[in-house]
């Protein structure tokens, strides 16, 4: 029913703006006696100018109520309720979600025709069974309907219907406002098109700060829940503490020590993977080989690149756990007779596939990084009689070094932040162990099994996800501001 | 420093050191080096001047095979250092170059100390047997190129913080650091303001009792001021060589006149 | 310079000296020689490495998917024999409904009778357990077609069934009469009566259409398990996606490139981009969580929430690749419409945005492609775990009800313990990369045609 109010002030609003577009540029055409020469602007910016000022704030306050006014409302109600509900363990979220839901099945109840509007108003847990009568019209609900939700449900419908009525008449009056106001003034000397302009801009501009919006929802998201988790946890054992043993019953050990520990390891298997082929193969894509190899093999390593992180998590569980299990594993029957792995999740499965994921990734940023050294450079050590891996090895990389690094750390970044690779092929296990053939768990995937599943968001052990995320999203948003000032430094350097 | 100073110099003959005959260079489809023949002598500078794109460079680069690092060039005829022909089969252009020294157009010292960068060459050549006599050889070097006094107290500073003209001898005295026979140089004073093209100049005049020097210039009071042959290019052609005081006071060809009175260029 | 005329040699000449002719390879040349033919090898292994890496990950995916689009189908005669069926025999739909799924699973098991039977099949097998070769799906199919036609009740239909998951796992090879010696859904002697069933061809293994179109099913009927509804839930994702992030990162990029002022605020929202490009994006995934789903109430596993949170993602993406084609439309292009009097605003909309449409229209492909193949914070808003066996039947419910997407599929099946589900999950990514590449050479071929040498 909401949506269907919603649904016919936004049709309005359009309406409105349509005729408005119409009637400004027609007024424009008159006042310049029907010669457009006459007008400061096009005609079409008077339209545009008009169904602008009737569209635009009439449709910004509509949003912004209709952010606000269930928050409004939830609150006002949260407010009356009785205390003892809340005593009875239920927490505020649980209970303004059951508000919530009855009141939605009323709605349906009463656009299925299972109720009258006055019914809904009244009825009474006492006298009738709400469970059932919603369940017939669909909106199963978990349990009996208390009576104080109830109330509270009719009281939130009742508050919707009035701050619907009000959001109605101030939008259609804001609307009518601005398309009566602009095509008023839409005469000869009016500069339209710098109006119209100016708000492009702004549009141009709000889009260009959603960037920094996303960044701060990032932050603020995470560090509100994660002070909440510091608040029930201690922030001793989450940063020095050596378990992570979560246990829903409360009294967990929460520390990201162990967690750190297989996430560095995993990382830098991989980057012992991916540094050396990756760097050989640019040194070899930019230095030696020829154009043909070269149009051939950079975009097929790159393909390596383009390839969904899913995939190689399912190469890591189904093919490369179980090839090195055939080596390292299974006593007598493995390939070197020795039962060191047990299962396909390990470190080595992980960091292998996690390598070779990074390698186009070394290798296309190191590529770009080498061929950024001049010329000049190779010339003056070959003509001295280097040889060209000598020419390399002692002029070119030394160049190219600080660009290399940035490259690494770029890498490096992004192993640490890798979800799918990790959930699926390196295990649940957090321990410290220097065995690369164990299971062992990083914070990402963490983070996946606390947020996944049945999850309440008062207790510790879900929250501390946000506590996990936030400390990796400044460990790689660290490595990434100081890689990029490396490269950036690195390639002013030679421009 | 006038040119009438070409009237003084000796012009022994000397021993040749590298002869080029019938020459032929193409960059893909174009034919860049037509027909040259040039022999060039031990112990004494030779220009090649010429206008822009005349081949000059070109030509130099065939010397010690640094062209071989394009792979569109291809260089036809016979080019012998001592009697032995450079670009036979055998010939390892590695070997050739540390014999057959370069210097480049743009100063391009390497981002490592000042040590390092003359130290390089010795160092990939195996020519010192120890630190002491690594260190003597970069002194000595950095003595020849003249640039001693000026960077002897810091010798493990980057060789990229120089200035122009001492970058440039820094990459002299890096390439006399590999004790080479012939010593290209590519325009070497281009990049240079007037006083430091005039202390490299006066430097090549002293190279030239230990080495042969070659040198492409696009000036020709420079090739006046410090050559003793000079060689004319034009178009892909070698058009006239022969003393530097004949060619410019007396030139056989008229192309070579042309440009020496400045009507091409 | 009176120290450079010192023509001396201060040292004596060292023994490594090169004095000797240039046809003959000294010691050391040799030894530098071979280090520069092992330096070269390395590059060599290390570009082969790459490419053999990509194989063997090409030939896993096709060696091991190819098999999710074949199915094994069991063809049987099923008489619909009214007096279990419709008991009152006045074929009202209501008293048809009254049987339930299990009323039918005796007409399966006759026409397995009567198929051994007429073909002098010899088996020890009890009729339930021939039953037991086909999906457990079955009856519930044919009951939906007695539901859907009742006119048919009483005569006998050549049906299709698919096969259980272990039978169609033993025509693929899948499954052995070793490796199910432990296993309860299946016995040998089932097996042998597969093979006899083959043999007179009413099992066979055919394209499986339902893989495409299909919806996902429960962790006991592999079989019938399909990437249909998640690619639609993928389908909603990306135009989400699409008509958010285009314009978004479009508009962002005009106001950097062209309008922005050099200052603090506009280098911070540059280094802001660049960093986001690289913000591991199960970071988005929590903010999709904290901010769409706790704190704006929008509905969990709903493509709609991860088409947002892709849209955030992919921002960056967009931003940085339109920003490039801005900056290739050549300054004088701008020149020429401002010196006829074109507002900024016009010269920008009338002039540079077409010509830089190609390389936005590049980017943007590619971008999708990258959100298409994301899983990591669709984990985080939920949209796997569960089964979305229903496509939607409008654009709402396409983008409000739960769903799944192509990715996240695969993980549910990848993480599933039948290894029938790895079979599909092989399957999806064929799928899945079928798109990528599809996309790709789209953005390719659009940037090969359009690109612009100015």
């Amino acid at each position: 029913m909401a949506l269907g109010v919603t649904g016919y002030v936004i049709l309005a609003v359009l309406a409105l703006t349509v005729v408005a577009f119409i009637a400004a540029k027609a007024r424009a055409k008159s006042a310049a006696g029907g010669d457009v020469r006459l007008l400061h602007s096009l005609p079409n910016y008077y339209g545009y100018n008009a169904a602008m000022f009737t569209a635009v704030p009439a449709l910004g306050v509509l949003v912004i109520w209709l952010m606000a006014q269930p928050m409004l409302i939830e609150n006002a109600i949260f407010d009356r309720l009785p205390d003892h509900l809340i005593e009875d363990g239920f927490s505020r979220n649980l209970m303004m979600s059951d508000v919530r839901r009855v009141a939605e099945g009323l709605d349906v109840a009463v656009s299925a025709g299972a109720m009258t509007e006055e019914r809904a108003d009244r009825i009474r847990t006492e006298f009738s069974d709400v469970r059932s009568i919603l369940g017939s019209v669909g909106v199963a609900l978990g349990s009996d309907v208390r009576p104080e939700v109830l109330s509270a449900a009719q009281q939130y419908r009742k508050s919707s219907a009035i701050g619907m009525g009000w959001m109605t008449g101030v939008v259609l009056i804001l609307a009518a406002l601005g398309a009566f106001v602009s095509v008023f003034v839409s005469g000869a000397d009016f500069r339209a098109r710098n109006v119209v302009e100016r708000f492009v801009l702004s549009m141009l501009i709000v889009a260009a700060s959603l960037a920094i919006l996303t960044t701060v929802g990032i932050v603020l998201s995470m560090l509100f829940e994660s002070l909440n988790f510091f608040r029930m946890h201690p922030w001793t054992d989450f940063f020095f503490g050596g378990q992570w043993a979560p246990n829903f019953r409360g009294n967990s050990d929460l520390s990201i020590l162990p967690l750190l520990w297989g996430t560095l390891y995993i990382s830098i298997v991989a980057l012992m993977v991916a540094i050396p082929i990756g760097l050989f193969a640019a040194i070899y894509l930019s230095e030696y080989a020829g154009p043909k190899v070269r149009a051939f093999a950079k975009p097929l390593l790159e393909i390596l690149a383009g390839i969904p992180t899913i995939v190689y998590g399912l190469f890591a569980l189904l093919t490369v756990g179980p090839f090195l299990v055939s080596i390292f594993g299974r006593g007598e029957a493995g390939l070197l007779g020795v039962d060191w792995m047990s299962g396909a999740t390990a470190v080595l499965t992980a960091g292998l596939v996690m390598g070779i994921m990074l390698i186009p990734f070394v290798s296309s940023l190191s590529d770009d990084i080498i061929n950024a050294v001049p010329q000049a450079m190779r010339d003056g050590s070959l003509g001295l009689g280097s040889t060209k891996s000598e020419t390399i090895r002692q002029v070119v990389l030394p160049a190219a070094l600080p660009g290399i690094v940035g490259a690494v750390l770029l890498a490096a970044s992004r192993a640490i932040g890798e979800t799918m690779i990790v959930v699926l092929g390196a295990g649940a296990i957090a321990k410290f162990s220097l065995n690369p053939l164990e299971a062992m768990t990083t914070i990402t995937t963490r983070i996946v099994s606390q947020l996944t599943g049945d999850t309440d968001f008062a207790s510790p052990e879900t929250l501390v996800a946000f506590a996990l995320g936030l400390t990796l999203f400044v460990l790689t948003l660290g490595l990434n501001v100081l890689a990029l000032y490396i490269v950036r430094r690195y390639r002013e350097q030679y421009e | 420093m006038n040119d009438m100073r070409i009237l003084e110099r000796d012009v022994d003959a000397k021993a040749i050191k590298i002869a080029a005959r019938n020459v032929q260079v193409f960059y893909g489809d174009n034919h860049a080096i037509k027909d040259v023949d040039v022999d060039i002598e031990d112990k004494t500078v030779t220009a090649f001047i010429g206008p822009s794109g005349c081949g000059k460079s070109t030509f130099l680069r065939c010397l010690n095979r640094m062209n071989d690092t394009i792979d569109v060039c291809r260089v036809e005829g016979d080019i012998a250092i001592d009697g032995e022909d450079i670009y036979d089969k055998r010939v390892d252009p590695v070997q050739l170059r540390a014999k057959v020294g370069m210097v480049f157009q743009k100063p391009n010292p390497f981002p490592k100390s000042i040590y390092d960068n003359v130290a390089y060459g010795p160092r990939i050549h195996g020519l010192a047997q120890n630190k002491a006599e690594l260190d003597e050889i970069v002194e000595h070097s950095l003595r020849s190129a003249a640039i001693w006094d000026e960077v002897k107290d810091r010798l493990s500073a980057p060789g990229t913080g120089l200035s122009g003209g001492q970058q440039q001898r820094l990459c002299i005295a890096r390439a006399v650091a590999t004790q080479p026979e012939v010593l290209l140089m590519d325009e070497p004073c281009s990049a240079l303001d007037p006083i430091a093209t005039a202390q490299v100049e006066e430097l090549i005049d002293d190279l030239r009792q230990n080495f042969s020097v070659v040198i492409v210039t696009h000036s020709m009071q420079q090739a006046a001021r410090v050559s003793q042959k000079t060689a004319f290019f034009h178009l892909g052609n070698l058009v006239e060589y022969g003393e530097t005081g004949t060619i410019f006071t007396n030139p056989v060809d008229p192309r070579t006149e042309s440009y020496i009175t400045g009507r091409i260029g | 310079m009176t120290d450079a005329t010192n023509a001396d040699l201060p040292y004596s000449e060292p023994a490594g000296v090169k004095k000797g002719s240039l046809m003959t390879q000294d010691a050391r040349t040799r030894k530098r020689n071979a280090a520069e033919k092992r330096f070269k090898a390395y590059g060599v292994i290390a570009i082969s490495i790459g490419m053999l890496m990509l194989l063997v990950l090409v030939y896993n995916i096709i060696s091991r998917g190819t098999g999710a689009f074949q199915q094994t189908f069991v063809t049987l005669d099923v008489e619909l024999s009214a007096e279990r069926l419709d008991k009152v025999g006045n074929r009202d739909i209501n008293d048809l409904r009254k049987v339930s799924t299990f009323g039918y699973a005796p007409l399966l098991r006759e026409a397995f009778e009567a198929k051994v039977a007429e073909h002098g099949i010899e088996t020890d097998l009890s009729s339930k357990d021939m039953a037991g070769i086909l999906s457990p799906s079955a009856p519930a199919l044919l009951r939906n077609y007695v539901l859907s036609t009742p006119s048919v009740i009483g005569e006998t239909i050549k049906f299709e069934f698919l096969a259980s998951g272990r039978v169609d796992g033993y025509l693929k090879d899948r499954v052995t009469r070793d490796s199910i010696a432990e296993d309860k859904n299946i016995s040998p002697a089932q097996l042998d009566f597969v093979d006899q069933l083959l043999e007179v061809g009413f099992v066979e293994k055919r394209f499986n259409m339902n893989f495409i179109t299909g919806a996902d099913s429960s962790d006991a009927r592999p079989e019938a398990a399909g990437m249909g509804v998640s690619m639609l839930g993928s389908l909603f994702m990306m135009l989400v996606v699409l008509a958010l992030a285009l314009p978004i990162g479009v508009a962002a990029s005009i106001y950097l490139e062209e309008f922005a002022p050099k200052n603090w605020i506009t280098d911070i929202i540059e280094v802001n981009i660049s960093n986001l490009a690289a913000v591991p994006s199960i970071v988005f995934g929590i903010l999709g969580l904290a901010v769409f789903i706790n704190y704006m109430h929008l509905p969990n596993s709903a493509p709609l929430v991860g088409g947002l949170v892709l849209t955030l993602m992919t921002l960056p993406t967009i931003i940085i690749s339109t920003r490039a084609s801005l900056k290739a439309v050549p300054p004088s292009i701008r020149d020429a419409a401002l010196g006829v009097g074109a507002s900024k605003m016009q010269s920008v909309f009338h002039h540079v945005l077409p010509l830089a449409a190609p390389g936005i229209l590049t980017g943007t492909i590619i971008g999708l492609a990258q959100a298409l193949g994301e899983t990591a914070p669709l984990l985080l808003i939920g949209m796997v775990g569960f089964i979305a066996s229903n496509p939607p039947d409008s654009i709402a419910s396409g983008l409000l009800d739960p769903n799944s997407a192509m990715p996240a599929q695969i993980y549910e099946w990848a993480k599933r313990s039948d290894p029938a589900f790895y079979e599909r999950a092989w399957g999806g990514i064929i799928i899945l990369l079928g798109f990528l590449i599809t996309m790709n050479t789209i953005a390719v071929i659009l940037r090969r045609r359009f690109e612009r040498r100015w």
